[in-house]
């Protein structure tokens, strides 16, 4: 399974990688939504998910510390 | 003759002139060459182009019936409020240094119940002259009445309040370029009974005229419990097998299941953590691409090992195949695990075990898609696995509205779902020849459904000012957390960006 999404990402990447979107064309890309990280008043929503789901990392957020216990 | 000498004045003139203008164009060539330099610097942009202060408030609340404490019985209301300040300061063009303090402060009805018994019995003020500042209470030696708890309210123990101290500060470099950056960073929190110390680095490197980001990270938390154990379990680690005629048990009647006080209440399987260290080490690679001008998406990859202290010393465990015992009302032993108990709290068998290791695979993809200019569409998956057989999926959709130049709401939505973990079993059936055992229904299999909406406020020319900072941006956002095992949960949170001026 695991496999499979980071071949097809991959791919995705590669085959994409060619065509260069040039600074002046990325108005859309940088607008501000378009960010590829979670917003900072999501941190407190990251956190408690960590606390009440046994899932962590891969978000792009802290990965560790702390107990987790309440 | 005399209009010679006035055709040589003339050629002297103008020799003179071109001279002046040759002069002229050189020093304005050097000038514009200087200018062209000193303008090759000026665009050289800024990473950071002033201080920007965040404010970051939270509310969370949360109510549940599968209290860990309780061994996966109870109560589970908890009220969280946190806050944050994130200071981030260009250092020179190149260089940020962040720094962000936090302070979260909860009350919660589950771990109040680490020592469940009101202000009659084990809660009931006085001191233990132990000489320790035990969480569990403070011990009257004999009670004049007879104490009672209950799984499902909040008692009077001390450790239903504690606060979370949290500082991270980190320090960021760019190239020239800007299509290398490197940070590192250290961190540190404090409550009652966990200390945490972590640092760590990262790398990250543009490609393809910055249309593709390969980041590595790397961390390490060095974390430390200062164990606090259910108090009947701390008066026998503390007194042994006589326990009940010593310390909080002293005078107090302990109850069977048939409501008759028996002296055979004997947590033989219960022993202190020898060791209290927890140890986490992480690793993540991430890969974002623009896939086209209105597309880009990214991947981690991260690898989390754990060792140490991993299960939580206060969680209580009652084994399918040991007797039952109780402190407290005999009348509400038969409805213990109903509501309507306000008056018996079960004394455990054990504390949660957990094996010392714990390795965990996450990957995760987000996929941004630039609709038009008035909607936006972010989406979110993560597989995750783990050596405790735990498995699970995230996925998570977000659609910003630009309703104004200034405003934008966002609707919310995320699913989740998760296999349970093998050392899982529900309330009061575990046995006791098992290794491993835990009843805490965050490692339980469940599905659950986030919902919510956020509204964002942005004045790129910051109008509104607090003295020498303008307000750039207000984040607000709303969302409700409903689990399958009944549990729901609330948070808030408002967040204010600044920038000094």
């Amino acid at each position: 399974m695991i496999k499979k999404i980071v071949f097809v990402f991959f791919l995705i990447t590669v085959l994409q990688s060619c065509n260069a979107v040039k600074e002046y064309e990325k108005v859309a890309i940088n607008d501000p939504d378009m960010k590829l990280s979670a917003r900072t008043s999501e941190r407190y929503e990251t956190t408690f998910q960590v606390y009440r789901e046994a899932a962590a990392g891969a978000n792009g957020g802290k990965s560790g510390g702390g107990c987790g216990c309440n | 003759m005399v209009v010679n000498q006035v055709v040589v004045v003339d050629v002297i003139n103008m020799i003179k002139m071109k001279k002046i203008v040759i002069a002229l164009s050189l020093f304005s060539g050097i000038i514009s060459s200087a200018q062209e330099k000193d303008s090759t610097l000026v665009f050289k942009k800024r990473v950071l182009e002033s201080v920007e202060v965040d404010f970051l408030l939270s509310y969370y609340n949360q109510d549940g019936s599968k209290s860990a404490v309780s061994g996966g019985i109870g109560s589970e209301e908890l009220t969280d409020i946190a806050t944050n300040i994130v200071v981030a300061m260009p250092l020179n063009d190149d260089a940020v240094l962040t720094v962000d303090l936090g302070i979260s402060a909860y009350s919660s009805a589950s771990s109040s119940n680490i020592n469940p018994f009101n202000a009659t019995g084990a809660s009931g003020g006085g001191d233990d002259d132990d000489g320790d500042d035990d969480r569990i209470g403070s011990f009257a030696a004999a009670p004049a009445a007879a104490p009672y708890g209950t799984p499902w309210q909040a008692s009077s123990g001390a450790s239903k309040n504690d606060e979370l101290s949290a500082v991270t500060v980190n320090y960021s470099h760019s190239s020239d370029s800007r299509n290398f950056i490197w940070n590192a960073d250290v961190s540190f929190s404090n409550e009652y009974d966990y200390t945490s110390v972590g640092f760590g680095g990262g790398i990250a490197q543009l490609f393809n005229d910055k249309n593709a980001e390969l980041s590595l990270k790397a961390n390490v938390y060095l974390d430390q419990w200062r164990p606090i154990y259910p108090t009947e379990l701390h008066e026998y680690s503390k007194y042994g097998a006589d326990f009940l005629n010593q310390g909080y048990f002293a005078g107090v009647t302990v109850l069977d299941q048939s409501g008759q006080a028996t002296v055979n209440y004997l947590p033989s399987a219960f022993q202190t953590i020898p060791s209290v260290n927890r140890n986490s080490y992480s690793a993540s690679v991430g890969l974002s691409q623009v896939l086209s001008k209105k597309l880009q998406v990214s991947v981690f990859f991260d690898v989390l090992q754990q060792e140490g202290l991993l299960s939580t010393p206060y969680h209580r465990i009652y084994f399918a195949d040991k007797a039952n015992y109780y402190i407290g009302q005999a009348q509400y032993i038969p409805q213990y695990e109903s509501e309507s108990n306000v008056g018996v709290y079960k004394l455990a068998d054990d504390i949660e075990r957990l094996p010392d290791s714990r390795f965990k695979l996450p990957i995760g993809a987000r996929l941004n898609y630039y609709i038009n200019e008035r909607f936006v569409l972010r989406t979110y998956y993560r597989f995750y696995s783990d050596n405790w057989d735990i498995q699970s999926h995230t996925a998570s959709i977000e659609l910003p509205i630009k309703v104004s130049d200034r405003f934008t709401v966002f609707p919310m939505y995320r699913f989740y779902t998760q296999t349970q973990s093998k050392y899982f079993a529900p309330y009061e059936t575990h046995l006791s020849t098992e290794k491993y055992y835990t009843s805490d229904p965050d490692l339980a299999t469940f599905d659950s459904n986030q919902y919510g909406f956020g509204v964002n406020y942005t004045d790129i020319f910051t109008g509104a000012k607090i003295w020498k900072f303008g307000l750039k941006n207000i984040d607000f956002r709303f969302n409700r957390y409903q689990r399958s095992d009944n549990l729901t949960a609330n948070i808030a949170t408002i967040g204010f960006k600044f920038v000094m001026q």
